[in-house]
Parts: structure tokens; sequence; C-alpha cells
């Protein structure tokens, strides 16, 4: 709508989708939760069922905008959308989800890691519709964390990153990282979490990893800050994310 | 030409049935065709929160919404809250805080105030201004906005809970 | 006040006559108004910070239906208007409703379609193409004062002007120094960013060839006037309201390009004709601030005592100079007040105010002070630090001390009298400042960097016909009218030249009156933001009002209570001095006999046959009396804050945010705290968040509120406030003026408070605002520099 507004977008032909039936569901299954594309930030940040199966999202959704904005703006509205600083796309990914996608062609179901292209551009065709995303069961005793740095409450972050490990015998037997704000699009960072397997996290798999990730990240630079503001500030956040994850582990 | 379209909107309580220009934003709609100018304009790009109304109960920026979207729905706006010689239990503390001083983005700052009463959940003084980090005021320096919400918010849960009362923030 | 008369109202917290309209969204701000049959414009602006205009092509945009016109400079004869100014060397620049052949920066408006609504309006206007001839943007002030390409091409250089102060002996003062600070200070650009952008309704009323402006503007008297001469008309056929005004801080206090423009407008067309800025266009056009370059010196003794201080100030103005203030005002201010609330004698200041292709500079909350105290302030703790010296120790043994006012700066500025030591010492009591180092040093033990920073400084408030903003400008703020009258009723009207946005002057002045004429407060209406109101007003700026339209408003009730009292005298058969008005009774001391003022109102003005002939000629309930307090008062205050930086990812948290404040006499506490609390959270943006950043093209970057931050209730600690409460001495009613001392102390405290938290890595902050960004440059350099 700012785009509409600024008279940055033209259009001859606006279509509301919000209306459509069965858009704004939220069901479980044992494979995971599925989520409408009509779905309310607001409704996804208090379902008890997100809350109860992928805490990590009821905890990141705190950061999305504000109220007003959480009570409109919808999660097929912000993964459609693909800002490389939102919340929602950096959960696809670090989830593993699966984007449920349709069109005059069909039904297609898409994987989050590699449904974003570049700044405000997905795999989404033109004439095709998100309609559902559905976020697989994270595996048991599965622990996480998420953190992101923005100037003000409730802005872009500058950097954010959503961690989720799984602690065995000591040390990380599984471990998912994803970023947001630090390249063109969310990016789960493979060979950070290669390289944190059969680790256990202290102070040195700290510093190393702040300095591994700060390597793997491009960032752009803008009013706000520099790439190389961001660049230091993707090792802290993955850093902080990643010792969330271990001190809940931990703590289990 | 642009084809109009016939909506019909509940505002404080009425309905209003018009034909708008589907471009036709909210604010626009509420402000002119209904002469409803208490709800301002400060930004028509969703960060000031000047537009806040309630829209179905929950707070909305009218500016990013277009007056179709608002086609079936509810709206409340500031003049739906109180009037003049009976005020609102928020509007009453605001005027007993000194939470207004030019006034333009009160009616957004109550439109918000009032879903976090709705919510009925107790806040701390950091947590009400975390609600109320979406409405910017450029004259108050929020100190008194806080003070005035966590008292209405005190009252209408009960006077029991948040414990943390101003002097935690 | 008389005798016998006790303030009951005056000091109280009473609650705002102004808030139940606003509140229940009754309010009337000028978008509000609708008029039948208004016109709407959509401005065509220039893309291009200097530029030729060569063509405006509006052959498809005018073929739309709904559009009543599109107009460019060529269509009006208007003269341009000039802000006069005396200071030697002085250029004006002229400033006309629309750009004249030639564009001066981003945002200026070139072209005006007049539709049936903005969005035809609009609609209209992206049709419009426009063809430029570039000219060499001059961005930087540096380039800018020494280039022969003028943005003026009557003028000989860019260097709008400039102006040396000099008192004392600046260097032997130097030469005698123990220690000598010295940095080069950078204060950024900011826009007041009023959440009400700017509008303008102008009526234009052919029977009567008269026009209406209803203004969004703090200057209503100064519009009028204006617009009189621009558009030839006589006084009596121009008026300027400024009904309900959604925040002001200076950007409304100068005449728009669009005010003119809606008047023609709408005297050519016969309509009413309205124009609302969006949030772009306010970035783009409302006038800007701050933008200062200064390289500042201080020389001080093994002692701690100030010796010298020199200054070369570079103001980058922007490419007009403002009506009426001129393009001197901020430079000249951030001169006239770096001497600070010191024992100076020695001070050497060279202003430069250069044009740049940028959005004209103008009035903004604090104007030349915050500049000033930024740099005095941090020159004081960077001295202190190496004398190893309290910041509060350092201040104290250098602030006037109460023994030495009136003091007369190092710039010519008089202090009269205000508390300063008074206010240090009371910011620290009130803070606990053994306490706050305490948990500092603690904070430091466990690896956090937690900092505390201290700024006083001083300001003229309330100023009178003497004392001018800048010498020669258009206008004399020196002077304030109250008209107060009682009508038949017994109701009270009280009318100024004043026009609050947001300071609660109707309720304010009304507490004068009221407690003047001996009536409740809600019989007092006060009318303000008008122009016809009074017969010469200019309206509310520079921390004017409590002072001038106070001190006229206890005049003027006086005056009016005599009346009263006259005329119930006569009808109580007994003398003036046996009366006492309370609630609107006057009442006969030792006796029983009352009259209400109902009574006196019908007698008077229904009755008057009840009076001798000879009392008739002045019989009446109203008096007009004008109040100028010659020089003015000074405010003064101290800022204590206390800042913690995230050591990992350097944002700044405002964790304690406490002001001392001597504002003389406090007619409304709570109004008095407000303004307090509203100025220091824009400092606290002026000094984290907030900045107008343009490019090397001069392209305006901050083109949305996602790009120019202002702080939230989220980023904003809990502020405390405390005055002492104390009456002035030089001015009618013992008020100060204020509102403007939060952007003027929060900066500086704020400044030096992350200088304080950074201390480990000797870093000192001279460039506002204090970004993560920028923290993160000076950390990395820092610790770099040490390996």
């Amino acid at each position: 709508m700012p785009m509409l507004n600024f008279r940055l977008l033209d259009s001859t032909l606006l279509i509301d989708i919000t209306r459509l039936p069965g858009f704004d569901h939220i069901t479980t299954s044992e494979r995971g939760i599925t989520v409408g594309a009509g779905v309310q930030h607001h409704a996804l940040k208090r379902s008890p069922d997100v809350a109860e199966r992928l805490p990590i999202i009821s905890h990141t959704m705190q950061y999305v905008a504000h109220m007003a904005i959480r009570n409109r703006g919808t999660i097929g509205g912000s993964l459609a959308h693909g800002d490389p600083a939102a919340e929602l796309p950096l959960l696809a990914i670090l989830l593993d989800a699966y984007l449920h996608i349709s069109g005059p062609t069909g039904e297609r179901s898409a994987r989050a890691e590699g449904f974003f292209l570049a700044p405000l551009t997905t795999n989404l065709n033109e004439d095709e519709i998100l309609t559902s995303i559905t976020f697989p069961n994270l595996p048991q005793h599965s622990s996480w964390g998420f953190e992101e740095i923005a100037r003000r409450s409730g802005d872009f972050a500058l950097a954010g990153a959503g961690a989720v490990l799984s602690i065995q015998h000591g040390v990380i037997a599984d471990a998912r990282l994803a970023m947001m704000g630090v390249d063109e699009t969310p990016r789960r960072l493979p060979a950070i979490e290669a390289m944190l397997l059969g680790r256990a996290w202290d102070v040195g798999l700290r510093r190393l990893a702040v300095r591994e990730v700060r390597e793997q990240v491009n960032p752009m630079s803008d009013l706000q800050a520099s790439a190389d503001y961001r660049r230091h500030l993707a090792g802290i956040v993955a850093a902080r994310a990643l010792n969330s994850a271990w001190a809940m582990g931990q703590a289990r | 030409m642009i084809r109009k379209r016939a909506i019909t909107v509940s505002v404080n309580g009425s309905a209003y049935a018009r034909d708008v220009e589907p471009r036709r934003l909210l604010t626009d709609f509420l402000r002119e065709d209904l002469g409803l100018t208490g709800t301002h304009i400060g930004c028509e790009h969703g960060v000031c929160g000047a537009c806040s109304i309630l829209l179905d109960g929950v707070s909305a920026r009218a500016c990013l919404c277009l007056a179709v979207q608002a086609d079936g729905r509810e709206i409340t706006t500031v003049e739906g809250m109180g009037e003049i010689g009976r005020l609102s239990l928020l509007q009453e503390k605001f005027r007993k805080h000194h939470a207004l001083q030019c006034g333009f983005c009160t009616p957004g700052m109550l439109a918000t105030a009032h879903e976090i009463l709705t919510d009925a959940a107790p806040l701390t003084d950091n947590e009400i201004r975390e609600a109320l980090s979406g409405n910017l005021c450029r004259c108050t320096g929020y100190e008194h906005i806080v003070r005035a919400v966590s008292e209405a918010l005190n009252e209408s849960l009960g006077g029991a809970a948040a414990g943390n009362s101003s002097d935690a923030g | 006040m008389q005798d016998d008369v006790r303030p009951k109202l005056i000091g109280s917290r009473v609650q705002r006559l102004e808030d139940p309209r606003l509140l229940t969204g009754s309010g009337g701000f000028v978008d509000d108004i609708q008029l039948a049959h208004t016109l709407h414009i959509a401005l065509v602006r220039s893309d291009h910070a200097h530029a030729r205009i060569l063509n405006v092509d509006v052959d498809a945009a005018g073929t739309l239906p709904g559009v009543v016109g599109i107009y460019t400079a060529d269509d009006f004869s208007a003269k341009p208007l000039h802000a006069t100014s005396r200071m030697k060397g002085y250029q004006s620049t002229a400033i006309t409703a629309l750009a004249d052949g030639k564009v001066r920066f981003v945002g200026e408006g070139i072209a005006a379609v007049v539709a049936e609504s903005r969005y035809v309006a609009e609609d209209a206007a992206s049709l419009i193409t426009i063809d430029y001839e570039p000219l060499p943007d001059l961005v930087d002030p540096r380039i800018a004062a020494a280039s022969d390409v003028l943005l003026h091409e009557s003028h000989d250089s860019n260097i709008l002007v400039s102006r040396k102060f000099a008192r004392g002996d600046v260097t032997e003062a130097f030469a005698n120094a123990s220690v000598r600070v010295k940095d080069s200070f950078r204060f950024h650009r900011k826009t007041p960013l009023a959440i009400e952008n700017r509008s303008y309704l102008a009526d234009f009323n052919k029977g009567k060839q008269a026009l209406t402006l209803y203004s969004s503007t703090q200057v209503p008297g100064v519009i009028r006037d204006a617009l009189a001469k621009v558009l030839a008309m006589p006084g009596h056929s121009v008026r300027v309201v400024a009904p309900d005004v959604g925040g002001g801080f200076g950007g409304k206090a100068s005449l728009y390009p669009e005010e003119i423009l809606v008047a023609l407008l709408s005297r050519t067309l016969g309509h009413p004709v309205k124009w609302t800025s969006d949030r772009l266009e306010d970035l783009l056009t409302t006038s800007q601030a701050f933008d200062e370059t200064i390289d500042a010196e201080l020389a001080v003794d093994k002692d701690g005592r100030l010796l010298g201080l020199k200054a070369e100030i570079l103001g980058d103005v922007g490419a007009y100079s403002i009506y009426p203030w001129t393009a001197a005002l901020e430079p000249m201010q951030v001169a006239g007040f770096l001497p600070g609330p010191y024992q100076l004698a020695n001070y050497q200041a060279e202003v430069v105010a250069v044009a740049t292709n940028k959005t004209p500079a103008g009035p903004y909350r604090g104007v030349g002070r915050p500049a000033a105290a930024f740099v005095l302030e941090r020159l004081i703790d960077m001295a202190a630090l190496l004398l190893g010296l309290d910041p509060v120790e350092m201040r104290r043994r250098n602030l006037v001390q109460p023994d030495q006012f009136p003091y007369r700066t190092g710039s010519g500025i008089v202090w009269d009298q205000s508390g300063f030591t008074e206010c240090l010492e009371l910011a620290c009591k009130g803070v606990n400042y053994p306490a706050l180092q305490a948990e500092r040093s603690a904070a430091r033990r466990a690896g956090r960097w937690f900092g505390v920073g201290v700024a006083s400084y001083a300001e003229l408030t309330g100023i009178g016909s003497r004392m001018s903003a800048a010498p020669g400008m258009p206008i004399n703020t020196g002077t304030e009218t109250a008209t107060v009258e009682i009508d038949a009723s017994g109701a009270v009207r009280a009318a100024f030249g004043v026009a609050s946005h947001g300071q609660g002057l109707e309720t304010t002045l009304a507490q004068i009156v009221a407690d003047e004429l001996g009536v409740p407060l809600d019989s007092v209406q006060v009318i303000h933001g008008d122009s016809a109101a009074v017969t010469h007003s200019t309206g509310t700026y520079a921390s004017r009002s409590a002072v001038l339209a106070g001190g006229a408003a206890h005049l003027s009730g006086q005056a009016v209570r005599a009346k009263v009292l006259e005329a119930a005298a006569f009808m109580l058969n007994t003398d003036t001095d046996a009366l006492d008005i309370e609630d609107s009774i006057i009442s006969e001391r030792g006796t029983n006999k009352t009259l209400s003022l109902m009574e006196v109102g019908r007698a008077v003005y229904s009755e008057m046959g009840r009076f001798p002939l000879e009392m008739r000629a002045e019989l009446d309930l109203r008096a007009t009396k004008f109040y100028d307090p010659e020089f003015g008062t000074t405010t003064s205050a101290t800022h204590i804050a206390a800042v913690e930086i995230d050591p990992e990812t350097f944002i700044v948290t405002v964790k304690r945010f406490l002001v001392a404040e001597d504002c003389g006499r406090l007619i409304n506490p709570m109004i008095v705290d407000g303004q307090v609390h509203g100025g220091i959270v824009q400092g606290i943006g002026a000094a984290l968040y907030e900045e107008v950043v343009h490019d090397q093209n001069g392209q305006a970057l901050s083109a949305s509120l996602v790009d120019y931050l202002t702080p939230s209730a989220a980023e904003t600690p809990k502020l405390e406030v405390l005055h002492l409460d104390t009456a002035a001495l030089g001015t009618l009613g013992g008020y100060r003026g204020m509102g403007e001392g939060g952007t003027i102390g929060a900066p500086a405290a704020i400044a030096n408070a992350i200088t304080d938290a950074l201390s480990h890595l000797n870093i000192n902050i001279s460039e506002l605002p204090a970004t993560p960004e920028r923290i993160y440059r000076l950390v990395t350099q820092a610790i770099k520099g040490d390996t």
C-alpha cells in the first residue's frame, strides 16, 4: 500500500484477495503446521498451536512492525513481498517450509529456500498466488534462538538471525542458521551449520562463528547502515541466536 | 474514467452507503465523504500511526486501507469513542495527565490505546511503550501518554494487576 | 498582580480547555475545513538541485477531466518577497510562489495543477514534463562559499551573511592557558517534523474583495502582513487564521511559497483553493535546521577556569533566506550563545551563512542554541578530563554565580538573572549524582559501556523590542497585545496575537485573566491564531508567549477589573477598594452586598442610563494593553543523561534523563512539564536518530519516515523534570519563556554521556547524530589505532 500511495506502483487492476475463503486457517497435522496465506501476523503470533509446536515463530512475530500492521498484514503478503530484512521469509527458510502456490496452470509447492530470488523478488509468477505455507515440525529436543538489531522498535532489521539446534551428548548434533538483512535475500548458512556439528558452544566456537559468518554474508549499504557495519552485526546476531539456542538446550 | 464501486461501511455504529473509486483511501473516505475529520493523515505510508482507527475491533492504519476494503466492515473512529461532556476512560485519563498537546496524533494514539485496553493484559510501562511504538508524537515526549494509558489499563483491569506501575518503567 | 488578588489558577495543574475537542476528534485543523467548491492543488516539484527551467509541458495534463488550470511562475505578476536585514553585507533572496526560471533545491515547486480533487490533480501532475538545463550542484557549503557559480545571480557570492564577534583578548587568554582543547564539531541537518503536514486553504471573497487564508502556521500576523504586501491588498482585507495547528516547532514559523500560491490562485479563480502537503513534500520543503560545522577551541587554566573561547561557525542555510527571520537566524544564534552560562571574558567567533542547493533553513526548536551547547559542553568535558576534574565540578567553578548578575557574555548577550548554579545542584541532587557515579563504576567493572553526561545551558526568552533574532529583519517580535472584554452576559473574551499550536495557551492565558478578574477558568475564552483578533500580531515562536502575552494578559486583566469595580462601586454606592471579586461575584467587604458580573455587564451595556453621563464615554468593560519586556529574560537548565552502549552492536540506550530547570514562575506545571518532555525527546532524536541526508547531487535521500527516524515511546526513557519555580525579576508576572530547552540541553548531555561511555577508547563525540554506524566506525578506528 505505501508503494501505491507514493504512486511508485501503477496498476489498472487491483485484486483484493483478502476475502477469498479458506485462506485464513491455521491447521496442524503430524507433518507440521500449515498457515493460510491470508492469516494475519497477529493471528499467527497468538495461535496456541503455533506456540506449542513452533514457539520460535510465536516469539519472532513480536518483532514484526507494530500492532496495527500485524493486525492487517498477512503471512502470504510478507512472503510474496520478499523483503530481505523481514522475519517471515527468514522463518520460512530456517524451518525448511513449503510454500503452496496456485495459478492457472495448477498447484505447486516450492521449497522456501530458493523461493526468494532477489530483494522484493520471488519465484511467484505474475499469475500465481501463494495459498498457504507449511512449516514442518522441528525434530524433538530442538532448541532455538532469534536475534535482530533494528534502529528502533518495529523497524526493518539491520541484521537478524534465527538458529535451531539439536544438542546431544553435550555437543551440537544438528544446526540450522538463517539470516536476514545481510544479503539480497534471507539466507541459510550451510557452511556455518556444518562447522558447528560435533562441537559444544563455547567462547572459542563463538569467536569462530562470528568471524566465519562475517565472511559468508554480502550485506548492502543504505541510509541506515553501511555494508561493513551490517557485516559486523551479522556476526553478532548469529552468535546471539546460537547462544540462545544453546542455552535453551542446556536448560532442558 | 475510473468506475466507482458501491460500498456499505459501518462507522461508529451507523451504516453508510457510498460510491467510491477503488483507489480512494479509507482516510479520505472517512474525512471527506463522511465528514469525520477526527482521523488525521500524517504520512500515508503507515509509519506515523496518526490515522489509526479500529477495524472490526482491532487497530489498523486507515491510510493503508482502501475504502473498498472496508465494505461490510465495522469501523470505530475517535468520534465513536466518546463525546464532549462524556469522555471515555482513556480520553479522561489523557486529559488528566496532559497526554496531548497539539492533538494531531491523539486520535491514532487513542485507537492503539484502545486495543491495549481491549487486550486486557497487565503491562509494565516498558511494555506500554512497546505497544505505543507505532504511534509517533512530536509534542509530548510520550511520558504523560504512558501515564495515562497505564492508569486507564489498571483501572479497566480492576486496579488489580500490573504490579509494576509507573515507578518500575 | 494586585495585592488583594491571590492567584488561584496561576501555578496550578489545571486541565486544558483545548482538550475536549481534541480528544473527541472535533478539532479543526486546516485540512478538516471543507468549503463548498474548493479546488485542490498538486505541485510539480523539481527533481534537480540546481537547474534552469527550459520548458514546462502541460499539454497532456491539461486535458484530464477535472483539471481547472495549470500554473507556473509566468502566470503571476506578484512581486517577489525578500527577507530584509540590516546586517552588513547581507544578501537577500527573492521568494516567489513558484520557481521563476530556475530551481535551487530538490522539491522546489515549479508548476501547480488545480483540479476538483487532489487525486485528479496528482494524476495530471504526473503527466507534466519539465526540461531542465542542469547547473553545478552546490551541496558542500565550503565549496559553495568559494564558488563562482551563484545560486542567486544578483549576488556577489553564495555567502548570504557573515559576521565576527570579538570580546576581550583571546590571543592572550590562549597564551596563558594550561589546557587547550579543540575539535571540529558537526551537527547534521534536521527537520521539525510536526505530525500535521503544512496545509493552506485560501478563500477569496469576490464580493468583498477580501481574502481569508486558513493556514497551518505559527505566525498568522506575520503571514497577513506579508501577503497584504505581496497581493497589494489593504490589511483589513486580508485575514490569516491559524485554527488548530498540529505542531510547529519553528517549521511553521515562516512564510511559505505555497501560502502565496493558494492566495493568488483563489483570487484568480474565485474559488477556495486548498493545498495540503504530503509527508514527502514536508521532508523536502519544510524549512530545515541545525546544519552547522563548528571548529572551536577552549582555553582553560590549571584550576579549570575558562579563559577564552574561539570558534569558526559555518552554517549551511539552504537555497533561500527565509521570511521573516533571514538566513542569519541560526548561525548568528550559534555564535551568540556559544559562550554559554559561564564566566568567560575572552571570546572570538567568525560566522558564515552559506547558501547551498538544499531546502532553505529556518527556525527549529532551540535554533542555534542546541549546536552551541553541544560544542561548549563537549569542550568543557574535554578540558575537565585532561585536568582530572569531575564535569560537574568544572561547571560549578565556571557558571555565572548568583552575585554576578546581570552578566554580559563574550558575545554581548546579557544574562539578567537565572538559577544557573541552582539548576546544576538541583539536577545533581535529583539524579543522586554520587549514586549514579557509583552505578557507572559498577557497570564498568562488569564490562558494560555505561556513561553519564551533564550539560548546562542558558538562553534568552520572552525577548522584547530591544532584542532581535536578526537585526533589521522585517518584524519586531518584542511586543504582545491582549484585549480583554466582558460582555453583557458576564462572559470574558481575551484576544491575543499569539497562535497556540500545542502549548495550551487557551488555558494558561485564561488562567492569568481569570485570576486577575476573579472569575472561574471556564468563563474565559481565549482568542488566538487570528490576525483579525488584535490590531497587530506576529504569533508564537521563540518562547515568547508566556512572557509577552502573559504580561499583556495581566495588564489588560487588571485594567478591565478596574472598570468592573468602578461600575460596581457606583452600582453598590461604595468605594472600589471595598470590593472583591471571586467566582464572578463582586462583593463589598464587611457587608452582604453583592453583584454578579452578569449584572454589571447588563447594567453597563443595556442599562447605561443608571450611570451618570460623564461616566458613559468610558463606560465599557474592555481594555487593550501591550507588553514589551524590552530585553527579555534568561532561562536556564542543567540536563543529566545516563546511557548504555551495547559493546557489540553499538546501539545507544538512554537509561535515564533528568532536567532541572529555571523557567521562572510556572503558570501551569503540567503544561511546562509537557513542553520539557517534548523538547527532550526531540533532543534525543537530534542526538541519536535524526538526520536529513542529501547526496552529492543535492538529491534528498531522507524521503520518508522510514529514512528520517524520530524516537517512538519505545526509544524514550522515563523523563524526570525538576523546577526551581522562583519568579523572574524582570518580567511582568515573573515568567520566563520556555519550551525550547529540551532540544538545547539533551543533545549536549547525550553526547557527553556517550563520550563518557566510550572513554576507555579515548573517543570524542564531535558529530551528531551519534548513530550506531558512526559509533561503529569510531570504535573500529580506535581499536585499530591501539593495535
